[in-house]
């Protein structure tokens, strides 16, 4: 077997492994909590014979490791079973869902991330000095207030105060309802909130790395060349600052998609976060487990992205990967 | 007569708190010149070049009057001073790897210049670029024109350095330390290289180094610097005939030369420079070099000696050296022990040592020596050639395949902790002292640790262990309790042999224990390796590309090339009647 085929596989073998153990642990702790979703679905009165006909319709009267074994049977074989709340496929509703989450993080991403690269790039550029030192304050105070404290400030001065844009409230995941102006007008508000998050913490680590990058022999070399800064930060130092952060980029990526739950739920948006922490409260945990496994497949996509970014951008690396 | 190309006039580099690390220094340099700044680490010759393309670390300031082609490049405004960098003035630096960005093709990097200053267009930048790569030596330009720099050695990098110096051909060249990083060998090339090249295009070249030898065969003229200030300045062939400035003598003096050192006697030591080099916030009143001179009278502790001419040099210091520097005078040692290696009994056996990498890739292929006990082993050879895969193959630290033994036990016969007890006694001390001390430990107790590591000493009698170890390799009791990041270079590695020495070795591997040093410390570290060695009867095996460093400290010199033993004689032996083509060229760089 050639040595990156040994790789790929090893790769594909530890990502299965962490999935199945994430998978695992979602099921027997969603088992644990006492209640059921029978009593979700019934609510609190349920009478005992009411909620053996839930549990004998939703699979649930047998032992719990027959559950766990059928549940992952299924799982091979890629269906994710039925969710109990919204009586769908798990796998309609996380299409439905992602999709709208995907639309609402990644023009986020978009956004905050090149506001991170700009404002990095200025504080790296002006690190320990003054314009630094603002950004530096700023992105402390960002990131020591909580999402939902962000979010709230933004709805009291744009929604509640001026009246420029909708507090939230789509009620159709399909978005067919407000039409897609209103439907802009919504992403507005939660878009801003996560972006702000995301330039405030990414564009301290950009900084980092420039102002790291600025302190090495080849910037001293481009200077003694005649390269003025600006030269010397677009043409030189740029690509190199970008390796580590699009190393921390693919790490970050997926804990945002998890972090969207709280603005979602705050903008009361129907995306996955909002999807998640309902089938959590109704105890649904097919769509839960589902939820969970997506999350956990993007991190492991996302860090080989990142990996293979990396390798595009240096060539030392390039060289190592492919031989 | 005509002005200088470049004058220096008062050049002072202060830091905020007003500390003075260079201090009303002068220097002229005429069209073509090659002139030599040397003195030991911290004389400020890196500060000097460093202001004169006003390229100094933020927070630093010079100020006086550095008159370049007529103009005051500390008046320039920034767009003017940035024409002058790499359009009339070039500059390479020490560390070729990290001189060059690793992520853009050195085609698109020396190209830049080009762009910049003579207005080239992408095309005819890149046609500069490939010329200057052919005129460098890079064989084969148009094939590794879009190549990056970790494709190349590390000579061919310092090649690269140098085209991307001068692709607009300035009439300064700057080289800072250029070869430093090298082995003396492809050293040796650059230093061709960079004389053809300033025949060539009439280039004027202002080089730092530590190395003697270097300096004497290349340079025009020599200007000594000693504690931010210059201590003297003559033409090189005066200088190195009759140095003025004791400082100078001394340095001279501590420079070991490979034929000096292969013709002395038993007992030579080298004359080395006692003490510290100065504080730079915190001088004397008078002459900086009063508290080393060995000529120091009390005069010269009242006001800063001038720079004076003195017959054909010109020298800050108020008792000038008067005898020319002779041949040298072997200072008196304690006498050798009698006994001669060979009739030793062998402490380190190797026979037939093979190392792979990779399975297909041969670093060592079938070493064999002996060493006795109070024997040191020199290890010489070009970068590649196996020097220190060998230091580690000994070490147990990798996979090999024949017999080394010590005392007799082969290492390949022994498990668990008899295995342990024995690779405990062979230590090693590697080049960069600093990386290999734990930053959070004070010196006292790194020391300590190893003894309480390695004999299993209870915590008092460690550091008792530790203090009576670093008295022997002469570290004062003030430096206790600093931190490694507190302390010199030379100190450092001190604190790292007394380390070694904690476990009770009976064989020292040290891998470049001088090569991050200054002439002057490396000259004190040999000296009191040699004295322990004998004092101890400690084997060392020393491996170096200083050849004249070797001589010195060797009983025995193996050459290595590609994996082999290519010749394996005492120094002298070696020096005389080099028989492998690759000695001949070590001994010939070496000499100079
Ligand atoms: N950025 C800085 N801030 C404060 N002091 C500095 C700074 N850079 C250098 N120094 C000090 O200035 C003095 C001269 O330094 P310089 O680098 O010119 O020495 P050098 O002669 O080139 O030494 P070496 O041979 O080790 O390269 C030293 O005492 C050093 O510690
Ligand atoms: S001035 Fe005095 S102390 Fe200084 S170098 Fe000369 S003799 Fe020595
Ligand atoms: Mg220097």
């Amino acid at each position: 077997m050639p040595p990156w085929a040994r790789t790929a596989l090893s790769r594909i073998a530890t990502a299965a492994l962490s999935l199945w153990i994430l998978v695992t642990l979602t099921f027997f702790l969603a088992h644990l909590t006492p209640g059921g979703p029978a009593y979700a679905i019934l609510g609190m009165r349920a009478t005992p014979v009411g909620v053996n006909q839930v549990n004998m319709r939703l699979g649930l009267d047998v032992p719990l490791w027959m559950q766990y074994l059928t549940y992952l049977g299924h799982l091979c074989t890629l269906r994710l079973g039925y969710s109990f709340l919204l009586n769908q496929p798990v796998a309609h509703l996380i299409v439905m869902y992602a999709a709208n989450t995907l639309l609402f993080t990644s023009l986020s991403i978009v956004v905050g991330t090149l506001a991170a690269l700009a404002i990095g790039m200025v504080q790296g550029a002006s690190w320990n000095r003054w314009p630094g030192r603002l950004i530096g304050a700023w992105q402390l105070a960002t990131y020591a207030t909580p999402s939902f404290f962000i979010a709230g400030m933004l709805v009291l001065v744009f929604a509640s105060t001026l009246g420029w844009l909708p507090a939230g409230g789509i009620t159709d995941a399909h978005m067919t309802e407000p039409g897609p102006l209103s439907y802009a007008r919504h992403l507005v508000l939660p878009v801003a909130t996560v972006s702000l998050i995301v330039a405030a913490s990414l564009s301290r680590y950009f900084g980092q790395s420039v102002a790291e990058e600025l302190e090495r022999d080849y910037v001293r070399t481009a200077r003694a060349k005649g390269l003025g800064l600006r030269d010397i930060l677009r043409g030189e130092v740029a690509r190199n600052a970008l390796r580590p952060f699009i190393t921390l980029l693919g790490l970050y990526l997926p804990a945002l998609f998890a972090g969207s739950v709280v603005v979602e739920t705050i903008f009361d948006f129907p995306g996955l976060g909002w999807l998640l922490w309902h089938a959590a409260l109704q105890q649904d945990y097919p769509t839960l487990i589902g939820v969970v496994l997506l999350i956990g497949a993007l991190t492991i996509v996302g860090n080989l992205a990142a990996e293979l970014a990396n390798a595009a951008l240096d060539p030392r690396l390039r060289s190592r990967t492919l031989a | 007569m005509s002005p200088p190309l470049l004058r220096i006039d008062n050049l002072c580099v202060r830091t905020r708190d007003g500390g003075l690390l260079v201090d009303d220094v002068q220097l002229d340099l005429a069209r073509g010149e090659m002139l030599s700044l040397v003195g030991e680490s911290g004389s400020g010759k890196s500060l000097t070049a460093a202001a004169i393309l006003r390229l100094l670390p933020r927070g630093l300031v010079a100020t006086g009057r550095i008159a370049f082609e007529g103009a005051d490049l500390l008046a320039l405004d920034e767009a003017s001073m940035r024409a002058m960098r790499g359009g009339r003035i070039g500059m390479v630096f020490q560390n070729p790897l990290s001189a060059l960005n690793p992520t853009r093709t050195i085609g698109r990097q020396i190209a830049d210049p080009a762009r910049l200053h003579v207005g080239a267009d992408a095309r005819q930048a890149r046609e500069m670029a490939l010329q200057m790569l052919a005129e460098v030596g890079i064989p084969d330009p148009k094939a590794r024109i879009d190549d990056y720099p970790h494709q190349f050695s590390g000579g061919m990098r310092q090649r690269v350095a140098i085209a991307m110096a001068l692709v607009c051909h300035p009439k300064l060249l700057i080289a800072d330390e250029p070869t430093t990083a090298l082995d003396p060998i492809v050293a040796a090339q650059i230093l061709e290289l960079i004389g053809g090249l300033r025949r060539r295009h009439d280039m004027a070249v202002l080089f730092i180094s530590h190395n003697l030898a270097v300096v004497r065969a290349h340079t025009d003229c020599v200007q000594v610097m000693y504690g931010g200030r210059t201590a003297e300045r003559a033409r090189a062939d005066v200088f190195f005939a009759h140095p003025r400035h004791p400082y100078g003598r001394a340095l001279l003096d501590a420079a070991p030369d490979l034929a000096t050192v292969v013709a002395a006697p038993p007992g030579y030591a080298l004359p080395a420079l006692p003490g510290q080099p100065p504080d730079p916030l915190a001088r004397p009143p008078g002459c900086a070099f009063a508290p080393r001179c060995p000529a120091v009278a009390p005069d010269c502790e009242v006001a800063v000696p001038p720079l004076r001419r003195l017959e054909r040099s010109e020298v800050a210091c108020l008792h000038p050296v008067a005898t020319p520097a002779g041949p040298r005078v072997p200072a008196p040692e304690a006498p050798m022990s009698a006994s001669t290696h060979s009739s030793r009994p062998s402490l380190l056996e190797v026979r037939d040592l093979v190392v792979r990498y990779d399975r297909s890739r041969t670093i060592l292929d079938g070493l064999s020596f002996d060493l006795a006990a109070g024997e040191c082993l020199g290890i010489v050879g070009e970068s590649g050639s196996g020097k220190s895969t060998l230091g580690r193959a000994v070490l147990q630290m990798v996979a090999y395949q024949g017999r080394i033994a010590l005392q007799g036990h082969d290492f390949a016969t022994l498990r668990g902790r008899a295995f342990r007890d024995q690779r405990r006694r062979i230590q090693v001390v590697f080049q960069d002292p600093k990386e290999s001390l734990n930053p959070r430990l004070s010196v006292l107790h790194s020391v300590a640790e190893a003894a309480r590591l390695a004999q299993g000493l209870p915590r008092d009698a460690s550091l008792a262990a530790a203090r009576t170890l670093l008295e022997r390799v002469r570290l004062g009791a003030a430096l206790y309790d600093r931190l490694p990041e507190a302390i010199s270079g030379g100190q450092a590695q001190r604190v790292a042999i007394a380390r070694a020495l904690a476990a009770k070795p009976a064989l020292v591997v040290l891998d470049e224990p001088t090569s991050a040093l200054d002439v002057s410390t490396q000259a004190t570290l040999l000296n009191l390796l040699r004295s322990i060695g004998r004092a101890e009867g400690l084997a060392w095996l020393l491996i170096s590309h200083d050849l004249a460093a070797i001589a010195y400290m060797a009983d025995r010199i193996a050459v290595l090339r590609a994996g082999r033993i290519v010749e394996l004689a005492p120094p002298a032996t070696l020096v005389a009647q080099p028989h492998d083509p690759y000695t001949a060229a070590l001994v010939a760089a070496a000499t100079g």
